[in-house]
């Protein structure tokens, strides 16, 4: 963790505090390593646009002529939406790479931070720094 | 030729006319709560809120024994439970509704229809809706169902609404907080600037806690924003057996 990294989850975790908490959050984001990322690049299987979290199932070369499948874990539709994303924006068979956290577990899943799409364009996940998610 | 009117009647007349400009006060005292609200201050907002509009800070219950350490217990348990990467599972993680205040956190926004007998609020989150009745008097608790939701009576008085909830069910808690039957929930609502609203939920058990506790929501209002739909179909996770909350993989993830 980079001396700024820890200063932001120190801003973060501070800011947490100062409110009353957010009740209802989906589920705790305790599985994911928000500290050690992974960039994944594949062809996306799956994009399904649904609560409590939008999924993708992404295919991910594994340098031997196979494929692996990652579960990839996006915030809601209602919070994509208001960063910019849109139902359709990924489609089967897109290259895309994404920025995960993955699961502290070791299985092929993670939560995005970020997925660059097959124009170039990078798309966040709308999560504050800090692994503080309220979402 | 008129007759000239008598000073008690003139009296009553300005005393008509007084309580008449007085309802009209009152009436007109009311705030507009009507329309959608957002969070404030917003969770990843990059600007310090103004100190003057925030919530103040909550901090923990004070509960009564033993009450008190079983929940201290499992603040620690989940603490550590979250420091191993497996945290234990609440309600949400498996879309069950958060209830009342639960849903008043906001964690979307909410979209508060304020009329003359009704306050309806509804949450972008879980498509949660809860029903407040103005001016008519709460069904004793012995005649509510217990819920997630609870029984909702309230009313205004001058720009502040105060709304009682009675019957929320004890398994549904906010922030895990445990309680009673005979929970009571206290709230006020009153504008703090034109634009945003304040909450003050406080809970009252007898049984349960020490002193009672409040928890200030905040609001600031989405003039032009439109509320989304939010059904929970697709939950990846899941609760182990040993009550940690794990996600599903896509079939094909085994591989």
């Amino acid at each position: 963790m980079t001396r700024l990294d820890r200063l932001c989850a120190g801003i973060a975790a501070v800011a947490a505090l100062a409110t009353a908490a957010p009740a209802g959050a989906h589920h705790s984001f305790a599985m994911f390593d928000h500290v050690n990322r992974i960039t994944l690049k594949g062809t996306v299987a799956k994009f399904e646009w649904t609560n409590p979290h939008v999924f993708i199932g992404l295919d991910v070369p594994d340098g031997a002529g196979a494929t692996k499948r990652y579960t990839v874990e996006c915030a809601s539709p209602n919070v994509l939406t208001r960063v910019g994303w849109k139902f359709n924006i990924i489609k089967p068979g897109d290259q895309i790479t994404v920025l995960v956290n993955p699961l502290k577990n070791g299985d092929p899943g993670g939560m995005l931070e970020t997925a660059t799409l097959a124009d170039g364009r990078t798309l966040s996940d709308s999560n504050p720094p800090g692994g503080v998610f309220q979402r | 030729m008129s007759k000239p009117i008598a000073p008690s009647r003139l009296l009553a007349g300005a005393c008509l006319a007084l309580i008449a400009a007085t309802a009209a006060g009152a009436a007109l005292a009311e705030p507009n709560i009507t329309g959608r609200w957002a969070r404030y201050p917003r969770p990843a907002s990059q600007t310090p809120p103004d100190p003057k509009l925030a919530p103040p800070r909550a901090g923990e219950p004070e509960l009564k024994e033993p009450y008190a350490a079983a929940f201290k217990e499992l603040r620690r348990k989940q603490r550590e439970s979250d420091e191993k990467g497996e945290p234990l599972a609440n309600g949400g993680a498996e879309c069950i509704p958060g209830g009342v205040p639960s849903m008043m956190g906001a964690i979307y926004p909410i979209e508060i229809l304020q009329t003359p007998k009704q306050i309806t609020v509804i949450a972008e989150a879980g498509s949660e809706v809860r029903r407040i009745y103005l001016d008519e008097k709460s069904p004793p608790l012995e005649d509510i169902p217990p819920g997630y939701y609870g029984a909702s009576y309230g009313a205004w008085k001058g720009n502040e609404l105060t709304v009682e909830t009675l019957g929320v069910r004890e398994d549904v808690r906010y922030r895990d907080i445990p309680h009673s039957s005979k929970l009571k929930i206290v709230e006020h609502f009153k504008l703090v600037s034109p634009d945003v609203l304040h909450d003050t939920v406080t809970f009252e058990d007898p049984d349960y806690l020490a002193k009672p506790y409040t928890v200030t929501f905040a609001y600031q209002r989405l003039p032009d924003y439109k509320m989304l739909e939010y059904v929970c179909e697709n939950n990846r996770s899941y609760v182990d057996a040993n009550g940690v909350t794990r996600m599903k993989l896509d079939p094909e993830s085994k591989k």
